[in-house]
């Protein structure tokens, strides 16, 4: 049995733009034949009250590099803890960041998404520092002076549930 | 030192967490430059929407100086689409390299409170099984691993084993595969 469902609209719907800001973007690698070690560090306790806005991990060759944003009081807490893991590379940071992110029905299940988030960006020559979107979210991380820009652009492109 | 919690002791409790869902099975691809490359993202993103091709999982990080790396999953069955479009049609800088790796799953943990202890976790329990990682980005409310598709079974206990699922919750697997369709029905009169 064949069933299909027709679900389309224009503009997008999406249920409304998020912003955090004042962030610290920070990234390192690690080698993957040691990532237990890396995953011990992480998992302390100490890092529970730690809230991370975004991550993402991307693998390459035998490293995976990590990227992930965080408030600048939580920045010193993990650097601390992952100054204590063998084998990572120094920490890069850059400072100030901000993520702008959003969500829409079944964003997960449908193409054009990413494309009309980039493309809106792009044309607007708005850098787009790191991405993440998995589930029905698009999360972009941009210099903090873009956020703002960022928010009118993708206004304009998508439509905001009401 | 290992953290007790890890393991589920007596002594120490295992983080709560809601559920698990898996993926149905996915690709993966992965392109790679010394430098940012212009509209890298709006570009494959454009191509991949033409051909109708859903994006499951993205990540992309960018760097004026230094590496950048956009890597993406699609369902298994658009691989040999993609591959092909990607290595013809898209006009990247000869510097950057494309890889590939089929046969990918994505398992997410959610809600996704204590992100960094969930990533610390699913790292070292599935690195002492040998389950590789390939990938991980947060959402809105979840926590996203990319691994091997035919290991999912074992990744999945491997997870339940390590952090604390509501009692009698299956993990979420799907049984639909969605495509969306420029077929519009409209009503008949």
């Amino acid at each position: 049995m064949e069933t299909i469902a027709v679900y389309w609209e224009q503009p997008i719907k999406t249920y409304g733009f998020q912003k955090v800001t004042d962030l610290v973007l920070i990234e390192f690698s690690y080698p993957l034949k040691e990532i237990i070690s890396l995953g011990r560090t992480l998992s302390r306790d100490a890092l529970q009250m730690v809230k991370a806005e975004f991550i993402i991990a991307q693998e390459f060759g035998e490293m995976i590099s990590v990227t992930l944003c965080l408030s600048e009081k939580e920045y010193g807490d993990f650097w601390v803890s992952l100054a204590q893991a063998p084998g990572s590379t120094p920490c890069e940071y850059t400072y100030p960041v901000g993520i702008i992110y959003f969500h829409g029905p079944h964003f997960g299940d449908r193409y054009g998404i990413a494309e009309a988030s980039f493309s809106a960006l792009s044309q607007a020559d708005i850098e787009i520092v790191a991405s993440g979107c998995s589930a029905s979210s698009v999360f972009v991380v941009l210099a903090q002076d873009d956020i703002a820009r960022a928010e009118n652009v993708l206004s304009h492109t998508f439509e905001v549930a009401k | 030192m290992w953290p007790l919690s890890l393991y589920g002791t007596d002594t120490m409790e295992k983080l709560k967490v809601g559920g698990l869902r898996q993926s149905l099975e996915l690709c993966k691809f992965d392109l790679r430059g010394p430098e940012s490359s212009d509209g890298i993202l709006a570009n494959v993103s454009r191509i991949l929407a033409s051909q109708k091709s859903n994006i499951a999982f993205l990540t992309y990080k960018g760097n004026k100086d230094k590496c950048c790396q956009l890597s993406f999953c699609l369902n298994q069955d658009l691989f040999p689409r993609a591959s092909k479009i990607l290595n013809k049609g898209l006009r990247l800088p000869t510097v950057w390299e494309i890889e590939s790796r089929e046969h990918v799953g994505m398992i997410t943990v959610f809600p996704r409170h204590s992100a960094i202890i969930i990533l610390g976790v699913v790292m070292a329990s599935w690195g002492a099984e040998s389950i590789p990682i390939y990938g991980i980005a947060t959402s809105l409310s979840a926590v996203s691993f990319i691994t091997d598709y035919r290991i999912m079974d074992k990744a999945v206990e491997v997870v339940q084993d390590s952090l604390q699922l509501p009692r009698n919750r299956a993990p979420i697997k799907p049984e639909l595969q969605y495509y969306q369709s420029e077929v519009i029905k409209r009503n008949k009169r």
